[in-house]
């Protein structure tokens, strides 16, 4: 496999009112090609500050980013036709129509693939003669990804792609991902959302503080996967009831609710809760960080995760 | 693809310039066309007469009262004299949109991610608002030829033309300085506080300069381009060629200067 992205100790420290403020700490990333690779982190971790660093928008304080076996630096224009990018926060021309900035970045790009635009602008419902002002966050999400593939790059760069994209979108979006990697091409795409990552990523790197602290495959990490579950009774039941059912743990008596955390399947649970009167079922996806820990384990209790979790969001 | 800023540039900056334009074509008109002859000409050179120096140094009059008097020392004081004021404040907002409009609405992102070396998109959009200047001091030209069509007064084209082309290193030093300010502070806000100050700074040196002929400020006076300016001089002798290659100089320095600095800072918000 080749290397799309490499950073070797990518560093990045910003000066904030006298004091340094190390928003990513040597990073080193591999990025293969033809893989759909996602970058998670919480709000502030870096994914953004690590983007715009690949994209030469900011430069790094030590440390450097090949892309496309070209130095992110040094070669950006060269390395820019190659690229498809979609930022964190689009901002475009107000006045100017979907159209029209279409037609202004294709010149620039100096290639404008008309029929392929349109094939786009159809699949993601956009209508380009309006103005970009009068589009709603979704629209210019939309627009944004017409911008970043539009030239078929071999790389895409998005920064929280989905954004404001409503739930039938998100499935078209996936499916043009997938389009792309199929194609062999390469995608880079950072969110804090497991789901979205879960749907369509092949590996996930997870950024925390500006460091790195792991890599994997999401199919590896799904296997470590659990939900949270609470089950609401009518009256109190002892924590004996689910503690020794199969792949329940961290059980906790809340007045009339057990809050515990389950891999696998519902049924054994199910069976043993039969009996009691169950007023709600509530299950909730972990985070990804506590999907980490689950899966590093490193000796961590998933309350730790929760703390530590609760932690970065501080 | 090289031009598309340019062109991007004058289409989306088109709209203000033709506003500006019709202004000064307006301006321009109503400056001339107020004066029916030379005698209400000398009755209003007797009501300056009658002004404090100091105050007539600030409008932009010189000690040449009797030039004043004339038809063309009237055009160089009632029109030359305010309209460079008046343009460097299209300067500047020009100057701004060159690099830190769009880097202050988050747009420089999207632009700094096609192919598309930094520089290019100072000297593409500079060049596009060079174009654009140039537009609106013709208008005004036009203007003042339209207004003295009307009124009895008798200036030669020629010079008038000249006197409208002399604005132009002015507007295009404020406007480089602007770009090259820009291009170093990343806050939009404090660029265009320093831009703002940089022309009412060169323009009080110039007068306090004016005011005390013979002083330390007058030599001071030397380095604020109003000094080049000499809207009366061109009115009198034509293009001081030499100003103006030396104010042109300075505004490909500092384009220079812009281009270096940008090219060297982080962007964005």
């Amino acid at each position: 496999m080749t290397s799309v992205i490499k950073t070797e100790n990518l560093t990045k420290v910003y000066k904030m009112r006298g004091k340094e403020v190390r928003a990513l700490d040597s990073l080193n990333l591999d990025v293969q090609q033809g893989e759909i690779f996602g970058y998670l982190g919480p709000n502030g971790a870096g994914k953004t500050t690590t983007i715009r660093l690949l994209l030469d928008i900011i430069r790094p304080t030590t440390g450097r980013a090949t892309v496309l076996d070209m130095d992110a630096q040094s070669s950006s224009v060269e390395l820019h036709h190659h690229l498809g990018f979609l930022p964190g926060e689009l901002n475009l021309w107000r006045g100017m129509t979907g159209e029209e900035v279409i037609e202004y970045i294709g010149r620039i790009r100096g290639k404008l693939d008309k029929a392929y635009v349109r094939r786009l602008t159809e699949q993601l419902e956009l209508d380009t003669r309006l103005r970009v002002k009068t589009y709603s966050s979704g629209n210019k999400r939309k627009l944004g990804l017409v911008l970043a593939l539009m030239n078929r790059p071999q790389l895409l760069i998005l920064d929280e792609p989905t954004g404001g994209l409503d739930p039938l979108m998100q499935q078209i979006f996936n499916h043009l991902m997938r389009e792309v990697r199929d194609e062999g091409r390469t995608v880079f795409l950072s969110s804090h959302v497991l789901s979205e990552v879960q749907a369509i990523c092949d590996r996930v790197g997870i950024l925390r503080a500006g460091q790195l602290k792991a890599v994997e495959r999401v199919d590896t990490l799904m296997k470590a996967k659990f939900r949270w579950v609470t089950l609401r009774f009518h009256e109190a039941v002892p924590m004996a009831v689910v503690e020794n059912v199969p792949g329940v743990s961290e059980v906790a008596v809340h007045s009339d609710s057990l809050r515990f955390q389950l891999s696998g399947d519902f049924d054994p649970l199910l069976r043993a809760v039969n009996g009691y009167y169950v007023a709600d079922i509530r299950v909730e996806d972990p985070s990804l960080e506590e999907i980490f820990l689950a899966f590093y384990g490193n000796g961590q209790t998933v309350q730790q995760a929760s703390g530590l979790k609760e932690q970065v969001a501080s | 693809m090289s031009g598309v800023i340019f062109g991007h540039t004058i289409k989306s900056g088109l709209r203000a310039t033709i506003i500006w334009g019709i202004g000064l074509l307006l301006y321009g008109f109503y400056a001339t066309a107020i004066i029916p002859d030379v005698d209400a000409l000398q009755q209003y050179t007797n009501l300056m007469e009658t002004m404090p120096p100091a105050l007539l140094q600030v409008f932009g009059v010189g000690e040449d009262m009797a030039f004043m008097s004339t038809p063309a020392g009237f055009v160089s004081f009632g029109f030359f004299g305010y309209i460079i004021l008046m343009l460097a404040v299209y300067a500047v907002v020009s100057g701004l949109n060159v690099t830190s409009t769009e880097e202050d609405q988050g747009i420089m992102d999207v632009l700094l991610s096609l192919p598309l070396p930094r520089w290019r998109i100072i000297v593409e959009k500079f060049a596009a608002y060079t174009i654009l200047s140039l537009v609106i001091v013709l208008l005004g030209f036009a203007g003042l030829v339209a207004g003295l069509e009307m009124s009895a007064l008798e200036v030669e084209v020629g010079r008038l033309l000249e006197g409208s082309l002399n604005i132009l290193p002015s507007m295009l030093l404020i406007m480089a300085a602007t770009v090259f300010i820009a291009a170093v502070v990343r806050n939009r806000g404090t660029a265009t506080a320093i831009a703002a100050a940089f022309v009412i700074v060169s323009y009080f040196l110039n007068v306090i300069g004016g005011m005390a002929s013979g002083s330390i400020a007058a030599q001071i006076a030397r380095l604020s381009f109003f000094y080049y300016y000499d809207n009366t001089g061109v009115m009198q002798n034509g293009l001081a060629m030499l100003n103006v290659i030396g104010m042109l100089a300075v505004v490909a320095l500092l384009v220079a200067g812009a281009m270096w600095a940008f090219q060297r800072r982080d962007v964005g918000i």
